[in-house]
């Protein structure tokens, strides 16, 4: 039998490869292709001279801070209302649900059967002028004619990441909230908290781990969202993400769009950061 | 700077008048929707092609990859697997031959003939071996020759100009109705930078391939400034365009006429404007990359797509002229007669030809339209 010695290298050893290759490696590229001098799309095995230019040229172009600006604040928001949208979500399936949690956790992920762009696009059909909701409105006679910004503007893009990721979000708090004692309530009760009570002073300080993590994995990715931008957002609603999509692909300026990304990773690691240090500091304080 | 040199401007021009004067003046039965492959005429396949590998990889623009479009080819190599990678924007599949796409023939239009050459991306074409290359109108042939020798095959060509919604806007007659307020929330302009410069340079009278740092900055002003008014930028003719324009989410925009036609065949109340500035015209032409390992299966690729069959499905189904002379001279089709303009002897005349793009204004055009996007 294998020792620990030669367990861990077995056990380690394929992940690590998968993310030298597959993410370090690759990161490292952008890294490079953004000091690179001059645009253009980048032959990997090209010589290049180091610059500092295109980051000078991302920094000193006010159109992509404030844009940076907006889809961070975009992220924050969709993060958050996924967040709070889920957490429902988690607890019904962890305290009411009983034994048909599966079932329901089943409907949940159903939605991950349909790939991610027909989820959009049906978001597009029911944002549109003759979609599910303008049609719902008319009838109801709330509005006389469709709602024409509906669709391609910030909130069409907002509506939809919240719903695509609802189910993405719930599963983390849900994991959380099962790790919870159940003692705990049991005790809270015995001690005379009512239902309310027990909610708030047990149930969500025991959860909010997993309602932090779902926090981050929803605001992380969102930051540089930009296929549901491109498909809902219109001319409105375009994110940071299409513009770097815009350098590597329109515009052919790979160097440039680097850059953007390096700027958009380290923003994006600094605020988790320094989420994650307030948290702390409020969690010490209490 | 480099500029379209001379003898290509009227060679285009002179081209598109003998298609557009072939089919005013001829009658014929147009190439059939269903038209079978070219039976007899498809070449059977050389003995160079024999020893490659039996695939191709084409690097395409989204709509392209019908089969309708290279039928011919489909019929004599059912064997050979034909995909495709895809590019939305001229500068788009630059980038994508220049960052090593594994393509074997890729697919550009007028402008960007240059950068290929210069970067060594593709190969010379042996037309010898194009049995249907004496169908291609000697103009065309040139647009794809650098220095005298042929790197393109010219293949699809047509016009950009407004399309508009008849029941919600007045007669459009300038380019300016794309900065029309009044139109503002239904107005779509392609995603490109290039094709914004182009608008605004014929908008202002400015020569395109010359224009000055203070008029590039009115060009992204006056873009930034129209922002608002549109519902969408397009990125895809019949994935995005055509549809808003069909269901009236979109009253007016950029378009070429391929869904200009779409729309009129659906009874749609559409009308394609002949802009006082003039239409914008393109001719989309195919290169075999350097590295390709399959150059004569490729070879023989793009002369079946010069067949009548494909080239005839291009111009009854998708709209598109096609650089065949026979196809083109076949059309009697209202519809086709309309889109193409070929009742209109004067359509020529003020067409705007796009020229050759330079890297200096490849690079200021697309950084431009990135700040639009962003503000």
């Amino acid at each position: 039998m294998l020792g620990r010695r030669g367990t861990l290298p077995l056990l380690a050893g394929p992940p690590l490869l998968w993310l030298a290759f597959l993410f370090v490696a690759p990161l490292v590229m952008i890294a490079a292709f953004s000091l690179r001098e001059g645009s253009g799309a980048v032959g990997a095995s090209e010589a290049w001279a180091p610059s500092t230019e295109h980051y000078q040229d991302v920094l000193g172009t006010p159109a992509f801070m404030r844009l940076l600006g907006v889809s961070v604040l975009m992220a924050l928001g969709i993060a958050g209302l996924a967040t709070v949208l889920a957490y429902p979500v988690a607890y019904f399936l962890t305290f009411r649900a009983e034994s048909r949690a599966p079932f329901y956790l089943t409907l949940l992920l159903i939605p991950f059967a349909v790939s991610y762009l027909l989820r959009v696009m049906a978001w597009k059909l029911m944002l549109g002028p003759e979609g599910g909701i303008n049609s719902l409105l008319t009838t109801l006679g709330v509005t006389d004619e469709p709602i024409q910004l509906l669709l391609y503007s910030r909130p069409a893009v907002i509506i939809t990441l919240v719903y695509v990721w609802i189910p993405f979000a719930a599963l983390p708090i849900y994991a959380a909230m099962q790790r919870i004692d159940r003692h705990h309530l049991e005790a809270a009760a015995d001690l005379g908290a009512g239902p309310w009570a027990r909610f708030w002073r047990v149930t969500v300080p025991l959860s909010l781990p997993g309602a932090l993590a779902t926090f981050f994995m929803v605001f992380i990715p969102t930051v540089g969202e930009y296929v549901t931008p491109a498909l809902v957002g219109g001319a409105d609603g375009i994110m940071y993400g299409n513009i770097i999509l815009g350098f590597f692909t329109r515009s052919a300026n790979w160097p440039l769009g680097s850059a953007m990304a390096m700027i958009m990773l380290v923003l994006t690691l600094v605020l988790v950061a320094v989420g994650l240090r307030l948290i702390n500091v409020r969690r010490a304080s209490t | 700077m480099r500029t379209l040199s001379s003898p290509r401007m009227p060679a285009v021009l002179v081209s598109l008048c003998v298609l557009l004067a072939a089919c005013g003046t001829q009658q014929g039965t147009p190439p059939g929707a269903s038209a079978p492959a070219s039976d007899g005429d498809s070449p059977a396949p050389t003995a160079g092609a024999a020893a490659e590998p039996d695939e191709l990889l084409v690097l395409e623009w989204s709509g392209y990859e019908e089969e309708d479009f290279w039928t011919d080819f489909a019929s004599a190599h059912p064997d050979t697997e034909v995909s495709f990678e895809f590019g939305d924007t001229d500068a788009n599949i630059l980038a994508l031959m220049q960052g090593g796409s594994q393509a074997d023939i890729f697919h550009f239009y007028t402008g960007w003939q240059q950068f290929y050459v210069d970067g060594s991306l593709v190969q010379e074409i042996d037309t010898s071996k194009l049995e249907n290359w004496d169908k291609v109108p000697a103009e065309y042939q040139e647009l794809g020759q650098i220095d005298g020798k042929q790197y393109f095959v010219p293949w699809d060509w047509g016009f950009t100009s407004i399309l508009y919604n008849t029941d919600e806007v007045d007669e459009v007659t300038s380019w300016d109705a794309l900065f029309n307020e009044e139109y503002a929330g239904h107005i779509s302009m392609w995603n490109d930078g290039p094709g914004a410069v182009a608008v605004s340079s014929y908008i202002n009278g400015w020569d395109e391939t010359n224009l000055t740092d203070d008029q590039l900055a009115q060009i992204e002003d006056d873009w930034i400034k129209q922002k608002p008014l549109n519902s969408f930028y397009w990125t895809g003719e019949y994935v995005d365009l055509c549809p808003a324009v069909q269901d009236g989410t979109v009253w007016v925009a950029y378009a070429w006429q391929g869904c200009y036609a779409t729309a009129l065949a659906a009874g749609d109340p559409v009308a394609y404007a002949n802009p006082e500035e003039g239409r914008n015209s393109w001719v989309g032409l195919y290169g075999i990359s350097a590295e390709s390992d399959s150059p004569e299966l490729a070879l023989e690729f793009l002369d079946m797509k010069l067949a009548e069959a494909s080239c005839g499905n291009a111009v009854t189904l998708f709209y598109y002229g096609c650089a065949n002379g026979d196809v083109m001279a076949a059309i009697d089709d209202p519809i086709l007669i309309e889109a193409f303009g070929i009742n209109d002897p004067s359509i020529l005349e003020s067409t705007n030809f796009t020229p050759l793009v330079t890297e200096e204004q490849r690079e200021a055009w697309t950084g431009l339209w990135e700040r639009v996007q962003a503000e």
